[in-house]
């Protein structure tokens, strides 16, 4: 029976499994919420895997990697790395937008980490922060891109405090800005964050994380801002779950 | 048990300096014209010292906000705010620590603007509090080159000074117990070059977090045989390592230079983290602050003004990207590490391109995380761990 290896990927919203084999191949995928008090969810999803494969190794990742006793731990800037490099082996640049920070990581083709920048404090522009506002404009998280889409609107939010950028989005609504609107000027604020990163432009680009499994419009306003070609890997919400897999293989 | 025994030691030595402190007392900066007010016979107590005490006790939190109630606002130093608002609420860890009732008094303040302006708001604030007098020296700041008529300045002041304190005291500076005074401060500062120079073996004897520890003496006891005989065992136990070639991590694999403040109250969490990631902190430009060349006993007041005119923290861009690459050089380093404290705007060196010209001129990478000397606010544990384990498995390749 062939080895398996698992990658977990304990983000800020969300936890990422994700199963590979020995040619790095993506064989298996979940997600359940962190933040559930019922830990039985987790491990529930761990003995489903154990039923499945012939686990060798485990890699934990993200936030809550050290809450977990794995094999080895790795931080998701590593994981993202090799996971993107998994599939695509080249010199490139990630932007990697999680639930509560940005990170912009330069990535050689193995997968070494040869720059990177992350947020250090405020999560103004990531996905808690989109979740936050979209609940005060009343908008579905859903249903966010393809509103978005139908709108040219070049307004942003001003404020970088998510409490204050919702008292934004309530003038917005009390002057009746369309739904559309309101759709992308949230995507817009992401952008204007996202604008002041150090992004490699001469390098391919690629768009990882929760935020663009939900919000696939952003990937078009992100090209057009720094004007070049984007790339989401399949899978985008799993590639950092994945890059931990991959280690776990290389730890044996 | 401490790592080192020189840590040991150096508890009695900081309880017999807090609990035999007598007045006449003098404050004064870390960075300030200390020797002058020992040679005419003050005892010297350091403020700062005391906020690093605040910041690594992790009491800070209880007295800063007190401290804003005052009108003294959450972003400038957070020395001061700690300070001042421990003062408010009548305490000091000093009682617990020493059993001392509190803060020495003052009979004359003392501070040097050669590190920031902060010094000259948050001292005169205790000049009031005590109505005691206060002498600011204020030097040429941010300095490229240091030119003899920033010299002639920085003596003018001195002189001053002098002047003050020896209406204070009640006689004359003795020129023979200053140049005294000045050759145990070349000696002690000599002497702490060296064994922060021991770290450039490898693998180094001692990190960063055993030299914030250490350098109590070079800063509260300089110009004193206690200060030089407290460095003299110390090098002699961090040669001792070397020659048994013991480490301050296991399996050091990485050299890392430490720029800006510590986080004082993180200081051994950060150790430990570092340690698990085989990561040694070689180099700082923070224990090297009290690093002085220029002390020259037949020459007092202008070598004084020189050493402390000339040091990091007061010069230009281009003279800190050139002081920072000599001792990056010298101590092997791999990596440099940009501490951006949030409430020390002129001791966050990398504000200005400096790490972009760093990388650039050295090939060497870096990286900055955000955090505090003492206000814990601004500090993020999770992020800062994730960056720099990132930043350790970027320099192992």
């Amino acid at each position: 029976m062939s080895d398996y290896f698992v990658g977990i990927d304990l983000g800020s919203s969300y936890t990422k499994f994700a199963v590979s084999d020995e040619d790095k191949n993506l064989v298996y995928k979940a997600v359940v919420p962190t933040l559930s008090r019922n830990k039985d969810v987790f491990k529930n999803e761990l003995e489903k895997i154990r039923d499945k494969y012939s686990i060798s190794k485990i890699c934990t990742t993200g936030y809550g990697r050290n809450s977990f006793d794995s094999d080895i731990k790795k931080t998701e800037l590593v994981c993202a790395s090799v996971g993107v490099s998994a599939l695509y082996p080249e010199h490139k640049c990630i932007i990697d937008i999680g639930g509560e920070d940005i990170k912009i990581i330069e990535s050689g083709p193995k997968g070494e980490v040869l720059n990177f920048y992350m947020n250090d404090k405020c999560s103004a522009g990531t996905g808690t922060f989109i979740t936050e506002i979209a609940e005060k404009a009343e908008l579905e998280i859903s249903e966010m891109s393809t509103l978005a889409k139908t709108s040219n609107t070049t307004k942003v939010i001003n404020s970088f405090c998510t409490v204050f950028a919702k008292s934004e989005i309530l003038g917005w609504k009390f002057n009746d800005m369309p739904i559309e609107e309101i759709a992308r000027s949230i995507y817009l604020s992401i952008v204007t964050r996202i604008r002041k990163l150090p992004v490699k432009t001469n390098l391919a680009i690629y768009l990882c994380g929760g935020v663009i499994a939900f919000h696939p419009y952003l990937k078009a306003l992100i090209s057009e801002e720094f004007n070049v070609d984007i790339t989401v890997p399949d899978d985008s919400q799993f590639i950092v779950a994945l890059g931990a897999s991959v280690l776990a293989k290389m730890k044996k | 048990m401490p790592r080192l025994q020189s840590q040991t030691a150096l508890k009695n030595i900081l309880k017999t300096y807090f609990t035999e402190m007598r007045s006449p007392i003098a404050w004064c900066t870390s960075a300030g014209p200390a020797e002058i007010l020992r040679a005419l016979g003050f005892d010297v107590y350091f403020p700062e010292n005391h906020g690093a005490l605040l910041g690594a006790s992790r009491i800070a939190e209880k007295y800063i906000p007190r401290a804003h109630q005052e009108g003294f606002d959450g972003e400038i130093c957070s020395y001061l705010t700690a300070d001042i608002g421990a003062w408010l609420m009548k305490e000091t860890p000093l009682t617990k620590i020493y059993g001392l009732e509190s803060i020495p008094k003052p009979d004359l303040i003392v501070f040097n603007t050669n590190q920031c302006r902060e010094v000259a708001e948050w001292f005169s604030y205790f000049g009031r509090e005590f109505d005691c007098p206060v002498v600011g020296i204020f030097p040429p700041r941010y300095l490229e080159t240091v030119h003899k008529a920033d010299i002639d300045n920085v003596v003018a002041q001195f002189k001053n000074l002098i002047s003050i304190g020896e209406n204070v005291i009640g006689k004359k500076l003795d020129p023979e117990r200053l140049a005294e005074t000045l050759r145990l401060s070349s000696e002690g500062s000599q002497l702490w070059k060296k064994v922060l120079g021991t770290a450039s073996n490898k693998p180094a004897p001692l990190s960063f977090f055993d030299g914030c520890i250490l350098m109590a003496p070079i800063v509260v006891l300089r110009g004193t045989q206690i200060c030089v005989d407290f460095y003299k065992d110390a090098l002699s136990e961090l040669t001792q390592l070397v020659n048994n070639n013991k480490g301050a991590v296991a399996d050091e694999q990485v050299r890392i230079y430490w720029e800006g403040m510590p986080v004082w109250g993180k200081l051994r969490s950060l150790s430990e983290l570092f340690a698990q990631n085989n990561a040694s902190v070689v180099a700082s430009t923070y224990c090297n602050s009290w690093v002085f060349d220029d002390f020259d006993i037949s020459n007092p007041l202008e070598s004084m003004a020189h050493a402390y005119t000339q040091i990091f923290i007061n010069r230009g861009e281009n003279t800190k990207l050139e002081m920072m690459m000599d001792l990056i050089e010298t101590f092997s380093v791999d990596g440099v590490i940009f501490h951006n404290s949030k409430t020390c705007f002129n001791n966050a060196n990398g504000r200005f391109g400096l790490p972009g010209r760093l990388e650039k001129e050295t090939g060497i990478p870096t990286v900055s995380f955000d955090g505090d000397l003492v206000d814990l606010r601004f500090f993020s544990e999770g992020q800062t761990e994730t960056k720099l384990e990132t930043f350790f498995e970027q320099l192992k390749g």
